[in-house]
């Protein structure tokens, strides 16, 4: 084989290598350490219209978004979908595209990013991008959602 | 705030295996004949400013809108016609670098057809738009609002 070939065969399998990475990681949350805490107040958030000023009874499950986010809205929907099946849970949705502060000071990088919170507001699980199935299911169980 | 434009995700899609094609033939043309691999960037990076000048008339979307469409299930979701919009900019980018630099020293062209390559790849078949990925970070950067 010539190496003209070659080496056009080996970009091609970088190529495919940086993509089955992506998709490895892509949508795969992580623990959170350290006990930070959502402050309501400062996010600010409307839910139905009303101002949100308090956490869900369990769990609270946080996404934030932007405009120009396509995947945004069935994530939005799917966890809408956990809430209404789960009394005490409450789902929340930051829109970020114009408030980059909020991008920096959660260091996101991409929408969406997921955060699970729990009774207290404390931020136990982070997920970027579309989580992947059960995740966040999974999470809520570890917090003791029903 | 104006309403975006909103269009089908799979059309970029569409367009990114396209250009996937073309700057594999780029590549490796730029390996052996670097005068055929210069004239396909050439292509290439007209083809990307047409996707920014005017992405409706684009010939990867008619083709799109025409033969693949009517084949396959509606879209489950429109998305924002801007990152993929801002990831087309950054392909511009990138062809005007070899075009340039392939005026210089032909390596300029199989750098530039490479980075093409991967990013079109892995927007086609992967379903990752690096340009989009971008988007949130050089905005919080203050590269553009």
């Amino acid at each position: 084989m010539d190496s003209t070939l070659l080496l056009t065969l080996a970009l091609l399998g970088f190529g495919l290598i940086a993509g089955l990475t992506y998709r490895f990681f892509h949508g795969r949350g992580h623990k959170v350490v350290g006990n930070e805490c959502i402050n309501l107040e400062k996010l600010g958030l409307l839910k139905n219209e009303l101002p949100v000023t308090s956490f869900g009874k369990t769990a609270t499950l946080v996404q934030f978004s932007t405009q120009y986010c396509g995947q945004c809205p069935g994530v939005r929907r799917a966890l809408a979908k956990l809430e209404y099946r789960h009394g005490d849970v409450l789902f929340i949705e930051a829109d970020i595209t114009e408030r980059l502060n909020l991008a920096a000071h959660f260091n996101i990088t991409q929408t969406p990013t997921v955060l699970v919170l729990n009774s207290e507001g404390v931020i136990k699980y982070r997920v970027g991008g579309v989580p992947k199935p059960r995740t966040i299911e999974a999470e809520l169980e570890k917090l003791g959602v029903k | 705030m104006t309403t975006p434009q909103m269009i089908d995700p799979r059309g970029p899609r569409f367009g990114a295996a396209i250009t996937t094609l073309l700057s594999l033939i780029a590549f490796y043309l730029s390996l052996s004949d670097s005068q055929l691999a210069y004239s396909t960037v050439v292509a290439i990076g007209v083809l990307f400013l047409w996707s920014v000048l005017s992405p409706r008339t684009h010939p990867a979307g008619l083709a799109f809108k025409r033969f693949i469409k009517p084949r396959i299930a509606p879209p489950k979701e429109l998305e924002d016609a801007r990152p993929p919009k801002f990831a087309q900019q950054v392909g511009l980018t990138f062809a005007l670098f070899g075009i340039v630099g392939g005026l210089f020293a032909p390596v300029f062209v199989t750098i530039s057809a490479a980075f093409i390559l991967i990013a079109a790849f892995l927007n086609a078949f992967f379903g990752l738009c690096l340009g989009c990925q971008f988007y949130l970070v050089l905005r919080r950067v203050g590269v553009f609002r």
